[in-house]
């Protein structure tokens, strides 16, 4: 087992590469790793890259250039067999934007089994794993429901249960709560957060929404193509100006901060969390307060 | 002066089964002429099945719907002429795109209203501007465009038959932060421009406390608070208590003012806030 879980060493994709007047290059020479049970948001805007870096690390697209290792094997080598592509797509599993378009069966808990029946595995183990995987989502009660009967955050959290069952690695979320409203976001964001805390499994959110992206322990943002920052959430957060120019927001605790110091008040732009802002305005706020 | 109102009106589904519900109970509400009005609200509280009555997609099993003072179902076969006068832009209307042209795509509502071909090209370049959609993609296949395009397209197609009231469900969903202030900013541009009354359903109360001059809360298939946006910020410690995300910068205002800082003005917004603490805060290094 290595230390690093996924490896990408000067990655690129070019869409329709073959045909160079129509070439689209997407993603341009990305370097980067995860360690194993990291909790990874990806931010950037509409059109940067992001999705396609989501597909190249599950190989649903193979890298026009660069190589890309998962859990020490090079899936770039010519010795790279389709049984070493199965491997890889169980280790790191992929839960998309759209809830109404990836679930398979029509019952709860036979989509969930869907995955774990494919890898051949006795019965016994398919249900000890279906259990387990839908009461970490905490959908136990479902088990027996019509899928197309269940909330956007729900069907997520069956997709999410799916994955589990095969007992990955590393799980990508390509915009997973976009569509959601935000009772089934913070449904969908709390399993993250247990997978990542729990099972110790890698978490790659990529995300529109800046406190989502807040909550993970670094953030990588991609900007045409290429990765253009790569820290924690209160290093990346504290370039707001960069972050705009690329479309991109920050917090508002970090916006009304900016905008104070910039009235010429001596605060921390780095806080996340009201709580946090709260705490670094009270100082500064001393004796204002009606008996 | 209200356009359009819903009186007392209820409505069921699953009459018959198991999975009966009542997805709206006994609502009355009304929305001003020329305003931007959010509707916000859980999946589940109702706000779809409200805003699909607003143009007769939903006939109400109980009350009425008012378009100028007039019951939209007094002649149900004249329900057409209600859907151009009260446009609808529904979730991911970008699925919905069909024509070989973007161009085509955008006026086809305007070929089925009989209108002449000059005036219909006219409308078309008019609108794509409010959207952020440039006349060079006009001659595309609507399948060649970008998602966040095929969502401008789409709604271009509604703005383009020129309707008296505008009814937008989540126009804003799934795009990212600047793709969201595009879409936004134009309908509030068009909506200065034209004075359309807007009715924009979102998740989002940050786009209620931009945009929105008047907000209503749907909860349980009810009305549970309307009024200016102002009034409803207001309360913004109750709307937490419903489960409504209430933008980060009005909890910390709320926070401050639970520790007694003596906040005053507009505490959803970033200015509004930064505003409000400007007076109080102590220790502003001299230039």
């Amino acid at each position: 087992m290595s230390e690093q879980l996924i490896v990408c060493e000067h990655l690129a994709y070019t869409y329709n590469a073959d045909t160079p007047r129509d070439a689209v290059p997407a993603v341009r020479d990305i370097s980067f790793s995860v360690a194993r049970g990291e909790y990874i948001a990806v931010l950037g805007h509409n059109g940067s890259g992001k999705s396609t870096l989501a597909k190249l690390l599950n190989l649903i697209l193979e890298p026009t250039a660069g190589r890309l290792t998962v859990d020490g094997v090079d899936t770039t080598s010519p010795d790279f067999s389709e049984d070493d592509l199965f491997e890889v797509r169980r280790k790191v599993g992929m839960v998309f934007q759209n809830p109404d378009n990836q679930l398979v069966a029509t019952v709860v808990e036979e989509d969930v089994a869907f995955g774990p029946e494919n890898l051949g595995l006795p019965r016994a183990e398919i249900r000890r794993r279906v259990d387990d995987a839908l009461r970490e989502v905490d959908m136990s009660e479902y088990a027996l429901h019509a899928t197309h009967k269940l909330s956007g955050g729900q069907k997520q959290r069956v997709a999410i249960a799916g994955m589990i069952a095969m007992k990955p690695d590393c799980i990508i979320f390509d915009e997973s709560t976009a569509m959601l409203d935000p009772r089934g976001r913070h449904e969908v964001l709390d399993a993250m957060e247990r997978l990542h805390r729990d099972e110790g499994i890698a978490v790659i959110h990529i995300t529109h929404y800046m406190e989502e992206a807040a909550r993970a322990d670094r953030i990588l943002v991609i900007n045409e193509g290429k990765l253009a920052m790569d820290g924690t959430p209160k290093e990346v957060f504290s370039q707001a100006e960069t972050l705009r120019g690329w479309g991109l927001e920050v917090p508002q605790t970090v916006e009304l901060l900016m905008a104070l110091r910039e009235a010429g008040f001596d605060l921390p732009i780095d806080c996340l969390t009201s709580d946090e802002c709260v705490a670094a305005l009270l100082p500064h706020l001393a004796g204002e307060a009606d008996a | 002066m209200k356009i359009l109102e819903v009186e007392q009106v209820s409505h069921l589904y699953g009459v018959g089964t198991p999975f009966r519900t009542e997805a709206l109970k006994n609502v009355s509400v009304g929305f001003e002429r020329g305003l931007i009005t959010g509707v916000i609200g859980h999946t589940g509280s109702g706000k779809s099945t409200l805003v699909q009555m607003l143009n007769g997609l939903i006939r109400p099993a109980e009350g009425r719907v008012l378009l100028d003072g007039k019951d939209i179902w007094e002649k149900p076969k004249e329900i057409r002429s209600v859907r151009f006068r009260v446009g609808l832009v529904m979730q991911y209307p970008e699925y919905q795109l069909f024509d070989e042209t973007v161009e085509k795509d955008i006026g086809y509502a305007l070929r089925n209203q009989g209108l002449g071909q000059d005036e219909i090209r006219e409308r078309v370049r008019e609108v794509i501007s409010f959207v952020g959609l440039t006349p060079d993609l006009l001659e595309k296949s609507p399948f060649d465009l970008s998602g966040g395009q095929k969502r401008r397209a789409a709604i271009a197609g509604i703005l383009a038959m020129r309707p008296d009231v505008l009814v937008l469900d989540e126009p804003a969903a799934g795009l990212d932060p600047r793709g969201r202030r595009e879409i936004l900013g134009g309908l509030t541009r068009y909506r200065d421009k034209t004075g359309t009354t807007v009715i924009l359903v979102s998740h989002s109360m940050e786009d209620m406390a931009t945009y929105c001059d008047r907000v209503v809360v749907m909860n349980h298939g009810e009305v549970y608070a309307e009024g200016t946006t102002d009034e409803i910020f207001a309360r913004a410690g109750e709307l937490d208590s419903i489960g409504l995300d209430v933008p980060q910068i009005a909890h910390v205002a709320l926070s401050l003012k639970e520790r007694g800082i003596p906040l005053t003005g507009t505490l959803y917004t970033v200015d509004g806030v930064k505003n409000a603490l400007l007076p109080l805060l102590k220790g502003r290094k001299t230039p």
